[in-house]
């Protein structure tokens, strides 16, 4: 969902984190957090990409996870795969965009969290099919 | 026509080109109406490979472990007529570049690419690159593995991998399969070198942190031996550190090389080992079967047995100098016995070097469909190869290499030059490098002249970001400016051959554009005068030291 | 975007965004391909005018800037700079013609 960009209150279960965090050594502040914002402060540095990744495939975070500072509608596709679920973009056509971004990319070469097999995965479902019948 | 034997698109590989395109199409659009402001919209360009240069935008196409099918490079020429001037430009990175498209062009030329499986996403911007590999790859004689089988893989976890899509600065990737280093894997932000271990295990040596350009720097082993199903997990190891912990404050400092400077390769291998072992057991390891089905699609050709030795080879080898001389330089030796590797150079005497034109790439095309399966390759010295070229054929191949002009017996000689296009061309220049290379080669046309002096590699750049990689050249020249003036300051002793990598060292003040080939001259005037038997220019400097040819260029010291 | 106000004179140059090419701005705030049509600014409050109006016009062009030039006794202008010389009248050697079987 595409949240316009407001002053985080920090409610309990809310962590906003500079792109400069290290996710991995947050320990028990991750207990309990129900949304996680992380920032990019100009879309060109990517480092929350690997901070989402973290979160999501090596600690298990399964909460909200948005993007907020610069957020802009053709980083979607990787925002999405990196696994953030909501945006906070000012950028007109933003939530069209989104819905579109969803169905851009039907083949991707790398496993990462978001669940999508491979075409190598698929690859191989085809030559054990292939082999079996 | 033979199918050409390397790797070759499934409906996967195609559908992501595809949408890649319609992606790109859109964006043009977006930004031709106003909707994308160019801060917005050039990192989205470049990554599809589209640079604006000083007279039109520049599209540099991806050409994988620089190897073609003669179906894709007619497509290049066909590209290159219909939304270019006619010609292109063979790169330092195997790719292919035409300098006057338009922008309103660009899907179109791009979507003409897909229908050949090409593309040219990612050439450019802050993202892993084109992955380059040996240009004799799979047809040379002293080959361990063949290193494209890597680079495929590569090619694939790399392509709009979406946590790396936005790195501190660019990424590039070499992969050797041969003892004798033909990718110049250690100037490389990542180097990987195939070997045999001692129980007979075939893994790569890991090189971080290698490259040319303001701050040159020769890459450290981070892993001796790693095991081949693990590349992707190391490899994604690597880039997540330098993603988080690469410099972002200073484009000169933001490359992989500038963080194992800074942190050294010990701190740099904890790090990635650290990574890396947290990830070991993931999707990344490849499944042999994975494996399996790329390196069939790289098996060698079946080739029929020819003769090594051919009588009317040998009688025009005799008869014919200049064949024979092209027979020494621009041929090497191939697996099979009754074959040779073919080099067209694409530098003959007085031409921008690198440079074909849409009718010559087809020829090279048709040369290559009778004589080669149908396969070319691009080296990184900017000429093309015809991989697979029975003996029998060789007198056929360069006769026909002669009408186009691609027959001068000048590989690795001194005109066989690599240069940037410079300051004619690109917006980063400041001095030009494309007419000193003409000086230089017109100066030195004669072929039996060029033999005697034997192998000697100048490479040219028109600015220090040395995409000409003119710190790894026998003998290097960097155009700078100063007040205006265009100064070319000289370098010796730079190697990327044979296992050696050694940045040059500059010789002495920049000397004016109309005193380089002057310069040249004395340099190998000393190094004749110099030299003892079997020495390459190189070996002599190694001897003698700087000292003999700074006298002979500047003069004594007053 | 200005460059080196020094008294020099100056013409706005910048590339048109749907091709690249080389333009400058003329007598009528319009982009002309053709530099001997550049309307040229003599002195630093023409230039800061000049700037503005190029700026106007910017939608259609990446990479504005104002850059020097010479104008020889005959009114000829010229840049300045050996880059903008390049901009200005092209490669300084010649590339291969379309269609060439070989170079020259």
């Amino acid at each position: 969902m595409a949240i316009p960009n407001e002053e985080p209150v920090q409610p309990e279960g809310m962590l906003v984190l500079p792109n400069t965090v290290d996710v991995l050594k947050l320990g028990d502040q991750l207990d309990g957090a129900k949304l996680i914002v992380l920032e990019f402060p100009k879309f060109t540095d990517g480092r929350a990409y690997t901070q989402a990744r973290l979160l999501r495939e090596r600690l298990g975070y399964k909460g909200e996870l948005r993007a907020s500072g610069a957020v802009y509608v053709d980083q979607i596709p990787f925002m999405l795969r990196c696994g953030f679920d909501s945006f906070a973009s000012t950028q007109k056509g933003f939530e069209e965009a989104l819905v579109k971004a969803r169905k851009k990319f039907s083949v991707v070469y790398q496993p990462v969290g978001d669940g999508r097999a491979t075409a190598a995965e698929l690859r191989l479902q085809r030559i054990r099919t292939q082999a079996a019948a | 026509m033979p199918d050409a034997h390397f790797y070759h698109y499934d409906d996967y590989d195609r559908t992501l080109v595809r949408e890649r395109v319609e992606q790109f199409r859109d964006q043009v659009r977006r930004r031709l109406a106003g909707e994308l402001t160019e801060e917005q919209f050039k990192p989205l360009r470049l990554t599809n490979g589209l640079y604006l240069q000083l007279h039109a935008y520049m599209l540099r196409i991806a050409i994988p472990y620089g190897t073609l099918s003669t179906r894709q490079l007619r497509q290049l020429a066909a590209v290159a007529r219909k939304y270019d001037r006619g010609y292109g430009h063979f790169t330092t990175r195997q790719n292919l570049q035409l300098n006057w498209i338009k922008l309103e062009d660009a899907p179109d030329a791009v979507a003409m690419l897909a229908e050949v499986d090409m593309h040219s996403i990612q050439t450019s911007g802050n993202v892993v690159r084109n992955t380059t590999a040996d240009h004799f790859a799979g047809a040379a004689a002293d080959e361990i593995e063949d290193p494209r089988v890597w680079c495929e893989i590569i090619r694939q976890w790399s392509t709009l991998h979406p946590e790396f899509s936005f790195l501190p600065r660019k990424f590039k990737i070499a992969v050797t399969g041969s003892p004798n280093d033909r990718a110049a894997v250690r100037v490389h932000d990542v180097g990987l070198r195939l070997w045999r271990n001692g129980e007979g295990q075939v893994g790569f040596e890991v090189i971080v942190g290698g490259g040319l350009g303001r701050t040159p720097m020769i890459g450290k082993t981070v892993r001796e031996f790693l095991p081949k199903d693990e590349l992707l997990a190391y490899l994604e190891a690597v880039l997540r550190v330098y993603n988080r912990y690469g410099r972002r404050d200073n484009i000169y400092k933001a490359r992989i090389k500038i963080l194992v400077h800074e942190i050294g390769v010990e701190k740099m291998r904890e790090e990635v080992e650290a990574e890396y072992a947290a990830m070991k057991d993931s999707a990344l390891r490849l499944d042999p079967d994975t494996i399996e089905a790329i390196t069939r699609q790289f098996a060698l050709p079946r080739l029929v047995h020819k003769p090594a030795m051919v009588p009317e080879v040998e009688r025009l080898r005799l008869e014919d100098r200049d064949f024979a001389l092209w027979l020494k330089s621009n041929t090497a030796q191939h697996k099979l016995a009754g074959y040779r590797i073919v080099t067209a150079s694409l530098k003959p005497a007085g031409a921008p070097p690198g440079d074909a034109s849409s009718v010559q790439m087809e020829g090279v095309a048709d040369i290559a469909d009778a004589y080669s399966q149908g396969e070319v390759r691009v080296s990184h010295e900017q000429n093309l190869v015809l991989p697979h070229v029975a003996v029998e054929d060789l007198p056929a191949v360069y006769r026909a290499l002669q009408r186009l002009g691609f027959a001068e017996a000048n590989v690795g000689k001194i005109t066989d030059i690599i240069a940037c296009p410079g300051l004619d061309y690109c917006a980063l220049a400041n001095a030009r490098s494309i007419p000193v290379a003409q000086r230089i080669s017109n100066h030195f046309a004669n072929l039996a002249k060029q033999h005697d002096i034997g192998d000697l590699k100048i490479k040219i750049s028109g600015c220090i970001n040395a995409c000409g990689h003119h710190h790894v050249g026998h003998i290097g020249i960097l155009g700078v400016d100063k007040n205006g003036v265009e100064l070319y300051q000289i370098t010796l002793g730079g190697d990327v051959d044979f296992g050696q990598t050694a940045l040059g060292t500059i010789l002495g003040p920049a000397v004016e554009a109309d005193r380089v080939v002057e310069a040249v001259d004395s340099l190998v005037a000393t190094y004749l005068e110099a030299r003892t038997d079997g020495e390459r220019f190189v070996d002599t400097y190694r001897r003698i030291g700087a000292e003999p040819f700074k006298e002979r260029v500047y003069g004594n010291p007053q | 975007m200005a460059k080196n106000l020094s008294g020099e004179l100056h013409v706005a140059t910048a590339n048109r965004l749907a091709d690249g090419a080389v333009v400058y701005l003329d007598d009528v705030a319009l982009w002309t391909t053709r530099l001997d049509r550049a309307t040229v600014a003599r002195d630093k409050r023409t230039a800061d005018i000049l700037l503005e109006r190029a700026k106007a016009q910017s939608a259609s062009v990446v990479d504005l800037l104002l850059i020097a030039v010479v104008e020889s006794d005959d009114g000829t202008i010229e840049p300045l700079s050996l880059r903008e010389k390049i901009r200005a009248s092209g490669l300084t050697f010649a590339a291969i013609a379309a269609d060439a079987v070989r170079y020259a």
